[in-house]
């Protein structure tokens, strides 16, 4: 199977784990640099332990969330207690270009694989580490989720209906898309710069510094002081009615009048021209001030209909509409399977599964996708491909427990 | 080319990049500026109140455009699409979110502008992916309905609730600046630029976290789970001043559990000795709807007269992963974000006013990121881009902006 191209070339020491880490060295992987997992059957990656597994299947092998974080990785599994095996990750870091990791702060450091210590052998290195708050200040050690770090940057009080405690995105977020994201904006602009000058550098993104920044508008907000930030529910100053309203076939759909226009062309397709003609209406600041009475009226209106006929309506009314996909409708939705965006690929343990690849496509194509490694599925190619071992040397330190 | 470095810029120092999108991939320019680029971003002339909109809105507006030059040229009139030219000519990449049938009938779509400019690295960030959105029109309320992540958000017992801070934007953008940098990567060894096409939907449905392998594998569809707790010691939780979050269940270790009950049954919690019989450190005991409702009630017990900080403070002395839910003053009063010097002011001259912006997402060892101004204002560097960089004669300047085409 052809490898993507984009990153051909670029080989990555991966030690992340778990959420932010392993969604970083994914998309690497996926636009086709070489990213080495590095695994222990001692201590497996947690996701390999996480559900949802298929009803039959069980062990490191089975999680289908793991699969869906790892594609197109490959996976080398050592035992770092051993001074053998840690000799060997060194050479691994000296003949990478990457290194990446989202172990607390000191993990690297105690195995002999500080920034520091790796630049000495490999000074070009690109060093990424993602600690939840950052490797100083007097916080540097606590520890967290992305749910948590949620919270403590705002995003979390900011997400809900303000009558009620702030429910935040009721997923871990930030692990999915602002750490990653952020995470990857950095080192490829590290990996640019090498490029052209030869320099290579650490780069920390702590979590929590990088979520704070999807929500950058808050903070600005407050700091002029004019007006403080608030949970706002579904509404917004810029479009009235806005919400999420209840079918008649028992699904959701999300539409907001972001015009006078927008509004008129929803009252007609709601079956109540009139409503676009009623003077407590007409404007967008009528229509805020009347907001309850509204969203009840369009509520009722809405119950009438079904999700997928309302939306094609208002679409064609150019009315902001959309299904409130949930995760059956997103594997089946026409935008995303029309440009590709799942790929069904076969796991060895779990059998066929949709994977999603980056959320763009290049020149018009998606980068072929490979499964997720199974635990040490690359340890003896790696050993002898990047490392040079002969196949003998290779078993022998398989059988010693060096490797797995 | 425009290859070299400037001394003491960021590691896009010496790349230029040209902005017209609207608000999804402003984030994404943004975030190329810090980095060092020289962003230039384009706007229609008299488009100011459109763009600068309504109160929450420009706030987001003056935080994704900041490290810009702006300058407005009319890309409704040939003239002004000259003018565009020449500037794709002296640029790097261009980020551009234009309606997909106006580009391809003026000759702005991806296959004429890489006809003219095969260098240029071309990034379109729509909707649903450029050959999808055209005749649609989306909020951000619309597109977390269809990247998914809205399904997943809210309370169980009412409709579906969107996030805050317009993630449609700030998730398309994030995918268009990586792609941005991959095409400005492989442009070296390809010879010619890439055109990266970022769907907002498709960024969404990057955080539909394990819901969609959980329904490929199970069958079951993931719905909303709120800010209830999930299992006893998982969830958020009402203190003294207001919320904390915390994660001692499934995700945490077994040590946080175990230190947790320690800590109530330390304090003389009433109902925490029985937190301590076997088979509450077993997770489908934890799972339990009547085991979520107790350790609701003891857990509550010990929280009702404690603080968010002192919440805080203890149980990471503990090794247990909870958080306060903090609006955004307690954001701002952070001691580790102080102590990190995260936050930046910026004397805004066109607001006559101090703004602190939040630091830079990520800290680079050798060439730092770092805000470089506040947001310009609207054509506020038409003038000087026109002269310094396209060469525009004085007279030239004046008819054009005569013509209203600047």
């Amino acid at each position: 199977m052809a490898v993507s191209p984009y990153l051909e070339g670029l080989r990555v020491l991966d030690f992340c784990w778990v959420g932010a880490g392993a969604f970083v060295t994914k998309m690497l992987a996926d636009l086709g640099a070489d990213v080495i997992k590095i695994e222990s059957r001692a201590r497996p990656d947690n996701l390999r332990v996480s559900p949802p597994r298929r009803p039959g299947t069980s062990g490191l092998e089975s999680s289908g969330y793991f699969a869906s974080r790892n594609s197109s990785k490959r996976s080398f599994s050592l035992d770092m207690r051993k001074p053998e095996a840690r000799e060997l990750a060194h050479r691994l870091a000296a003949s990478c270009s990457v290194i990446t990791s989202n172990f607390r702060p000191g993990v690297l450091e105690r195995w002999g694989l500080s920034y520091e210590d790796v630049r000495a052998d490999n000074p070009q290195i690109i060093y990424l580490t993602m600690p939840m708050q950052g490797a100083s200040g007097p916080h540097r050690s606590f520890i967290g989720f992305g749910s948590t770090i949620s919270a403590l940057s705002g995003l979390m009080h900011l997400s809900g209906d303000p009558d009620r405690p702030p429910v935040g995105t009721g997923t871990h977020y930030p692990d999915h898309v602002p750490n990653p994201g952020h995470a990857l904006v950095g080192l490829l602009a590290a990996l640019f710069h090498r490029e052209r000058t030869g320099e290579g550098q650490a780069i920390e993104v702590s979590q929590l510094e990088s979520t704070i920044n999807v929500i950058g508008s808050a903070i600005l907000e407050q700091s002029l002081g004019a007006t403080i930030p608030a949970r706002n529910g579904n509404h917004a100053t810029d479009a009235s009615p806005r919400g999420v309203f209840a079918c008649g076939d028992g699904e959701w759909i999300a539409i907001s009048a972001t015009s006078d226009q927008a509004w008129r062309d929803l009252a007609d397709v709601l079956g109540h021209p009139e409503w676009g003609e009623d003077v407590r209406f007409c404007t967008l600041e009528d229509r805020k001030r009347h907001e309850d009475t509204l969203d009840a009226m369009v509520r009722r209106a809405v119950t009438a209909c079904t999700r997928d006929e309302l939306t094609r309506l208002l679409r064609a009314r150019h009315v902001p509409a959309a299904p409130v996909n949930s995760s059956r409708d997103v594997l089946e939705d026409e935008d995303l399977v029309a440009r590709g965006y799942w790929q069904r690929l076969a796991h060895p343990v779990i059998g066929p599964m949709a994977i999603a690849g980056p959320p763009f496509r290049i020149d018009g194509e998606r980068p072929q996708l490979r499964s997720a490694p199974l635990l040490g599925e690359h340890t003896r190619e790696i050993a002898q491909d990047v490392l040079g071992f002969g196949a003998a040397e290779v078993e022998r330190l398989i059988a010693e427990g060096v490797l797995e | 080319m425009i290859n070299e470095p400037s001394a003491g810029g960021g590691p896009l120092a010496g790349i230029r990049v040209v902005d017209a999108t609207r608000f999804l991939g402003a984030y994404a320019a943004r975030l190329l500026a810090d980095l060092g680029a020289d962003v230039i971003r384009v706007e229609a002339p008299g488009d100011e109140d459109a763009e600068d909109g309504h109160g929450a809105e420009s706030h987001f507006a003056r935080f994704v455009n900041s490290s810009k030059r702006s300058i407005t040229i009319d890309l409704r009139r040939p003239e002004g699409r000259a003018l565009l030219d020449r500037l794709l000519e002296r640029s790097d990449a261009l980020i551009e979110s234009f309606p997909a049938a106006w580009a391809d009938d003026v000759g702005l779509d991806p296959a004429s502008l890489a006809a003219r400019h095969p260098r240029l690295v071309q990034v379109s960030v729509s909707s649903y992916g450029r050959d999808r959105t055209d005749g649609r029109t989306d909020d951000d309320l619309t597109l977390l309905a269809a990247g998914g992540l809205l399904h997943l958000g809210g309370y169980p017992d009412a409709e579906p609730m969107a996030a805050f801070g317009r993630q449609s934007h700030m998730a398309a953008s994030l995918f268009a600046a990586v792609g941005a940098l991959v095409a400005l990567l492989d442009r070296a060894r390809l010879g010619r630029g890439r055109w990266v096409d970022v769907s907002a939907q498709e960024s969404l449905a990057q955080a539909v976290e394990d819901s969609v392998a959980t329904y490929e594998l199970t069958g079951h569809v993931r719905n909303r789970l709120g800010s209830e707790p999930r299992e006893a010691g998982t969830g958020v939780y009402a203190c003294a001043d207001g919320f904390v979050t915390m994660v001692a269940g499934r995700l945490g270790t077994t040590k946080a559990w175990h230190a947790l009950i320690a800590w109530m049954v330390e304090d003389g919690v009433p109902g925490a000795d029985e937190l301590t019989k076997s088979e509450w450190a077993t997770l489908p005991h934890r799972q339990r709807p009547e085991a979520i409702e107790r350790f609701g009630e003891v857990f509550g017990a010990f929280t009702a007269d404690r603080t968010r900080l002192d919440l805080y403070r203890g149980a990471q002395e503990r090794g247990i992963a909870l958080s306060p839910v903090n609006d955004v003053a307690a954001v701002l009063d952070d001691p580790q974000l102080a102590a990190r010097g995260f936050f930046v002011d910026v004397d805004d001259a066109q607001l006559g006013r101090r703004i602190r912006y939040p630091g830079p997402p990520y800290r680079l060892s050798a060439t730092p990121a770092a805000l470089a101004r506040p947001a310009p204002g609207h054509g506020a560097d038409t003038d000087d881009v026109l002269r310094d960089i396209l060469d525009v004669e004085e007279e030239t300047l004046t008819s054009l902006r005569q013509a209203g085409i600047v």
